[in-house]
């Protein structure tokens, strides 16, 4: 798709200019905090910082003895992969009835799903808080799950309704002729139709769960519950502050599954990301 | 609506005769086929209300109260009348949106000017892996990074000093604006791929005849960009910019891990003055009031600015 | 049986009228061309026969059965589509499989139904293709396969030749008169494309803007047309329409004067195709407009006051333009309609 045009107008000097220099702040700070995550922790803090550290794996012997990053791992992977489930659960038909459908209250009904993308983590999270007291579901896994699922659902929603609106309506009509029923139609034509719709609705959606902070941080207060995002928080070694080498190697851990899903999905990225405004 | 239906013509009886196949041909009741999008919608509905109708609710109520644990006072709009009397409430809303809008301002720019500049280049996809990068590392790990960058690990300062545009080293939490910067810098450093990424798909799917007509016309590309480039964006630019700037003013984590509100609330942000006071404070009632108020000032904006930027996607 | 009959059938789409008021009787095994320029009606009245939409007003009858209430999985209609509607995620064999599980069809019949049906339409080796990897022609014949697989009561065809280049549409054009013609199955067909319809239809419906201009065998539609809409859509190239008066058994127009029948007086349009006029005479007298040799024939345009006619001349007829011409009409192939566009006939 990118021509190769040299004479384009700017001079290549600046354009490589611009790029290479942001391409540096981009990446300077990433290597520099993968040293961090492989250096001992005498090395982290000091008075003056150092560049060229000795190689350690401290970070990593601590993580896998100090801390039950297991299960840090575990809750992340159960709370996301269950949060994505129920909203493709929910979101496949709504997507349906918003992109197939003429009813009445059709663009309220799809308007009320957006805004609940806009709502801030804070509105609710105390009235979340009491909610999930009374259930008596505080520091489950349970209800991070339900919590993902909810802030999710309203992006699931529209990413898959706007690949569903491509699907031509022929398709329909020849089921339909067939003698297929709304729902054989939906599971045996629609759905096939979009699955890159719903692949990308469901890897955003890991990403945004994964990296959620202040629900999980309120929620889950024992390492009962804890995930990635939140366990970094909370690694301070008593009078030894915040443990950074081990922060830093978590966050990598972290990372490289996003790294590989982006890659997966980047076709599909933009039009993700604006759930459909803006195809890629 | 019918009208008086005429004989049949002779050589059949209207009666229902199963097609070859063997089934009796159903007739499906109009209400059933009227409810069914309805009834598609209801799990995600039902499931959508719980979550925002029920807790929205419960914090009007609350906030009707003042929260000592267990004990619930009733105050009526006290709550209210405090708030909006409340100096560091004013401060942390005012934080947001100078904060918020300073960055982003700024990460509009950049992303703006790379994907200008890397749209076309034969280096796309490796321009374009390396600047999503900041994006895809969990938001609290971006917190760390640059609170250890600045703060505690004083690197930032140290650059600053080996390029000499200062003397000793920087506490960047000591002074007002110095510790917005650090918030900025780490907002910007981590989002500016999200707008970066829409604008580049925007960009690439750009009639280029236009642009060579412009050329060819003599245009240089200063002007080329500014007079046809970006007005053509425009309705991405205003999808993109709304989008990252709703997310921008509930900015949370890196107020909780980097500055926690100092030097004296000048970084708090509304999210974190409701977690101060539910859940440091324990003002619980106080804390639903300011979050009734962030609600009513979402629905505000979303109202106005969002549905109108997202109107075209709504056909 | 398969007819199909429907009784005063009316579409309304809020305040606009897509069809009507619209009778017609389609016999068994009939093939049936619905023929007309886009936004007529014909697409929308073939949909409701199959059950995509519901009339407003009016009975659709199936086999002497009433269906409107019935729906469209329901209905033996097959129906096959101009953009091929081929399930993108399925084995050409699963695609024309589909109908047959949909129908409740006992799977211990369908290799032997699918297979019968691939070979009717020449896809027997691409069974186990997708959609995606077979060209438009081998698509629509994939297309016709789903269709046939069923043996259904009537064939539904929305312009399936449409996206076809011509070579592939002629030929295609023979296969389904041929296929139509050993199933025995009703056949309602709809294009714009007159050459179809002509070569196709048992009976041709024209329409226009919702109401159904005339019917009849593609002869009759040829060499009696109805009215002025009629009289133009047919032929290619088209009739010349020539407006005038008619006074005492003479027709005159600026340029022409050609004898008529007593009972044509007033003002009224003289219609006279291409093939009927001949060079030479004085029915119409004016200059050379265009030659236009096309290898077994040459266009010849005439100005006459303001007016083009088209004239089909002998192969090797050659002209300057703005020579003065005489054109003969042939009295046999004359038609004469009214102000309103209808078509005068009478005794003479």
């Amino acid at each position: 798709m990118a021509t190769a045009r040299k004479s384009r107008g700017e001079s290549l000097l600046l354009r490589y200019l611009v790029l290479g220099g942001w391409a540096l702040v981009c990446l300077l700070p990433i290597l520099w905090f993968l040293s961090i995550g492989f250096r001992p922790r005498t090395e982290v803090i000091t008075p003056q910082p150092i560049y060229w550290p000795t190689f350690s794996l401290d970070a990593w012997h601590l993580l896998v003895s100090d801390w039950p990053i297991a299960q840090y791992l575990r809750n992340s992977v159960i709370a996301v992969v269950g949060s994505v489930i129920i909203d493709l659960i929910l979101a496949i038909p709504a997507a349906y009835a918003l992109s197939r459908y003429e009813f009445k209250g059709r663009e309220d009904i799809g308007f009320y799903i957006l805004s609940t993308r806009m709502m801030a983590p804070a509105i609710v999270a105390v009235p979340i808080f009491f909610l999930f007291k009374t259930m008596g579901l505080l520091d489950s896994v349970w209800a991070l799950m339900l919590i993902y699922a909810a802030i999710n659902l309203s992006l699931v929603t529209w990413i898959i309704r706007s690949y569903m609106l491509d699907i031509p309506k022929e398709l329909e009509d020849a089921a339909r002729t067939d003698g297929a029923g709304d729902l054989t139609i939906l599971r045996e034509i629609i759905v096939p139709a979009c699955l890159p719709g719903i692949i990308t609705a469901a890897v955003i959606a890991a990403i945004f769960a994964i990296n959620e902070f202040l629900f999980t941080l309120l929620i889950a207060s024992t390492s009962n519950a804890y995930t990635m995002s939140v366990a970094l928080a909370n690694f301070t070694g008593g009078s030894d502050g915040i443990i950074y080498n081990a922060i830093a190697l978590v966050s990598f851990i972290a990372f490289v599954p996003i790294l590989i899903l982006v890659i997966l999905i980047q076709k599909h990225l933009s039009r993700g990301l604006t759930m459909g405004a803006v195809k890629g | 609506m019918r009208t008086d239906a005429p004989p049949v013509p002779a050589g059949g009886v209207a009666s229902a005769t199963p097609n070859r196949s063997g089934t009796p041909p159903r007739r499906r009741s109009p209400a059933l086929r009227k409810a069914f999008p309805y009834l598609l919608l209801a799990p995600a509905m039902i499931y959508l209300l719980v979550i925002t109708l029920y807790p929205g609710l419960f914090a009007i109520y609350q906030s009707l109260f003042v929260v000592k644990f267990v004990n619930w006072t009733w105050t009526g709009f006290g709550n209210y009348a405090l708030i909006l009397k409340d100096r560091e409430f004013w401060a942390a809303l005012g934080n947001t949106a100078l904060i918020g809008g300073i960055s982003l301002a700024v990460q509009t720019v950049i992303a703006l000017a790379i994907a200008y500049f890397a749209y076309r280049d034969p280096l796309i996809r490796g321009w374009r892996i390396v600047f999503l990068m900041p994006m895809l590392f969990m938001p609290s790990a971006v917190a760390f990074i640059w609170k250890l960058a600045f703060n505690d690990g004083r690197v930032i300062s140290d650059l600053l000093i080996r390029l000499g545009l200062t003397g000793g080293n920087v506490d960047w939490l000591a002074s007002v604006w110095l510790a917005r910067m650090e918030l900025i810098v780490a907002d910007v450093w981590q989002w500016t791929p999200f707008l970066f990424i829409i604008f580049v798909a925007a960009l690439q799917g750009q009639d280029q005849e236009i642009e060579e007509a412009a050329r060819l016309d003599g245009a240089s590309w200063p002007k080329i960009f500014w007079n046809i480039s970006l007005p053509m964006m425009r309705p991405v630019i205003v999808v993109a910019v709304t989008l990252r700037g709703i997310d921008i003013t509930t900015m949370f984590t890196n107020v909780f891990v980097m500055t926690q509100g100092t030097p004296g609330g000048a970084t708090e942000t509304m999210s974190y003055f409701i977690y101060r006071q539910g859940f440091r404070m324990f003002n619980f009632g106080y804390a639903s009031a300011a979050s009734v108020l962030m609600l009513v000032l979402t629905i505000i904006i979303a109202q106005t600015v969002v549905k109108r930027a997202f109107h075209s996607g709504k056909k | 049986m398969a007819s199909i009959h429907l009784q005063n059938i009316v579409k309304r789409y809020g305040g606009f009228v897509g069809v009507q008021n619209m009778s017609l009787d389609i016999a068994d095994e009939e093939f049936l061309v619905l023929l007309g320029p886009s936004g007529c009606g014909k697409t929308t009245t073939m949909r409701m026969i199959a059950g995509l939409e519901e009339p407003t007003e009016g009975q659709i009858v199936i086999g002497g059965e009433v269906v409107n209430e019935i729906d469209a999985r329901d209905r033996d209609v097959a129906m096959v589509f101009q953009g091929y509607a081929l399930y993108p995620n399925m084995s050409i064999y699963e695609n024309i499989r589909f109908p047959l599980r949909m129908r409740g069809i006992p799977a211990s019949e369908h290799d032997a139904r699918i297979r019968k049906a691939a070979d009717m339409v020449e896809l027997g080796s691409f069974l186990d293709r997708k959609p995606g990897a077979l060209s438009g022609g081998q698509r629509q014949r994939a297309a016709l396969a789903r269709a046939v697989v069923r043996q259904p009561q009537v064939f539904l065809m929305d312009e399936p030749l449409s996206n076809l280049d011509a070579k592939l549409r002629q030929s295609m054009r023979v296969q389904i008169k041929h296929m139509q013609r050993q199933l025995k199955v009703t056949t309602v067909y709809v294009t714009h494309d007159q050459i179809e319809a002509m070569t196709l239809a048992d009976r041709i419906v024209i329409m226009n803007k919702g109401a159904i201009q005339q019917v009849g065998t593609p002869d009759e539609i040829y060499s009696d047309p109805a009215n002025t809409f009629v009289a133009g859509f047919i032929g290619s190239p088209p009739m010349n329409l020539i407006e005038g008066s008619a006074r005492d058994g003479r027709f005159t127009a600026p340029g022409i004067s050609v004898p008529c029948p007593q009972f044509v007086q007033g003002k009224v349009t003289l219609g006279v195709r291409p093939e009927d006029c001949h060079v030479g005479g004085d029915n119409l007298q004016g200059q050379v407009y265009g030659v236009e040799p096309t290898g077994d024939v040459t266009y010849l345009t005439v100005l006459a006051g303001t007016k083009k006619i088209e004239v089909k001349a002998a192969r090797d007829y050659r002209s300057d333009i703005d020579v003065p011409i005489g054109i003969t009409f042939d009295p046999a192939h004359l038609y004469f309609f009214d102000e309103g566009g209808q078509r005068i006939r009478g005794t003479a």
